[in-house]
């Protein structure tokens, strides 16, 4: 629902980050969104690609690394990582108590610049 | 040239959100993002809130809406300094936006600040405000599936205030299930449960209140 704004401060990230390399053109970006991160991949590249034009971000590809839920059992120790959104007990055990160790990422994670 | 980054996409935001946090702290303000959906009662709680601790707190509000002022108007007949933000279509509130409400507002005997996010479940749990909890109100008009629907809102925050709590024998909503979902989603969730119209159960969310201002 907000990934124009997701997008604007991405585009202004990445312009930072060329500028600060003396670089004038992004070819490409590589981004890791969590699925329980609340941004919608393709909405946030819709908006992205209408924001673009008119910036060293014109040509600017971007590729999303989907990065799943996973978590730590506090109960059974166990490392896990799971389909859903969200989780609500530990799937070995069903222990309420763990920890979310990834999931809501929302990063940008490379650049391709020139 | 590839650059390994790593940095956070909502960089700018945070950076900002890092600031209002230092000018907050600098000043022993404890701050509150309150959350809901539109309806489920931000302002009122307010107006309870602030006619129980004025006298011994300083309270400011900044108010977030997409348009309009009457929520402002309504603190404002309490004399608490208030901040109205319009964001004009924008569906939460960003630190940029706090940012310029804080330089607006009169902070000197200030202890507490209630930031009142943009009437919405999804948006405003994503962006950090710089503020010290974020609190979720729901209305148990609203149903008690809200939880599992709007998992994040409930993960991010501190407190979830149940309010409507008179409108239960009018209402299908199992209040029993919000607070097992939302002590699913969060385990140290503080749960309080009110009434706005009735006054039941906002003592103890006052008195929760005040043993964050020193």
């Amino acid at each position: 629902m907000h990934e124009v704004s997701v997008a604007e401060s991405l585009l202004k990230t990445v312009v930072e980050q060329a500028a600060a390399h003396n670089c004038t053109r992004i070819e490409k970006i590589i981004l890791r969104i969590g699925r329980a991160s609340g941004v919608v991949s393709e909405a946030l590249v819709f908006a992205f690609d209408a924001l673009k034009p008119g910036t060293m971000a014109e040509n600017a590809v971007i590729e999303v690394m989907d990065v799943p839920v996973a978590g730590k059992c506090e109960t059974c120790g166990s490392d896990f990582s799971v389909e859903e959104k969200y989780v609500l007990a530990c799937p070995s055990c069903g222990s309420p108590s763990f920890v979310i160790t990834s999931g809501r990422e929302l990063e940008l994670s490379e650049l391709e610049v020139y | 040239m590839k650059l390994k980054v790593a940095s956070k996409i909502l960089d700018a935001n945070d950076r900002i959100a890092n600031e209002n946090t230092k000018m907050l702290k600098d000043r022993g303000i404890f701050s509150i993002n309150l959350m809901s959906s539109p309806g489920a009662g931000k302002t009122t709680l307010l107006e309870k809130t602030i006619s129980s601790l004025s006298s011994s707190v300083g309270i400011a509000v900044i108010e977030g809406d997409v348009a309009g002022s009457d929520d402002a108007e309504r603190i404002d007949r309490l004399n608490i300094p208030v901040v109205q933000i319009n964001t004009g279509g924008g569906c939460h509130l960003d630190a940029s936006m706090v940012q310029e409400a804080l330089n607006d507002l009169p902070l000197q005997k200030v202890k507490l600040l209630f930031i009142e996010n943009v009437g919405n479940l999804v948006c405003p749990a994503e962006f950090n405000l710089g503020e010290d909890i974020k609190v979720m109100l729901l209305s148990i008009a609203e149903g008690h599936d809200k939880p599992l629907k709007y998992p994040l809102m409930f993960q991010t925050s501190s407190a979830l205030v149940i309010n409507k709590i008179d409108l239960a024998p009018y209402v299908n909503a199992d209040i029993e299930k919000i607070k097992r979902d939302a002590l699913s989603l969060n385990p140290s969730i503080k749960i309080f449960e009110v009434s706005c119209q009735t006054g039941q159960g906002l003592d103890k969310w006052t008195d929760w209140l005040l043993t964050h201002c020193s």
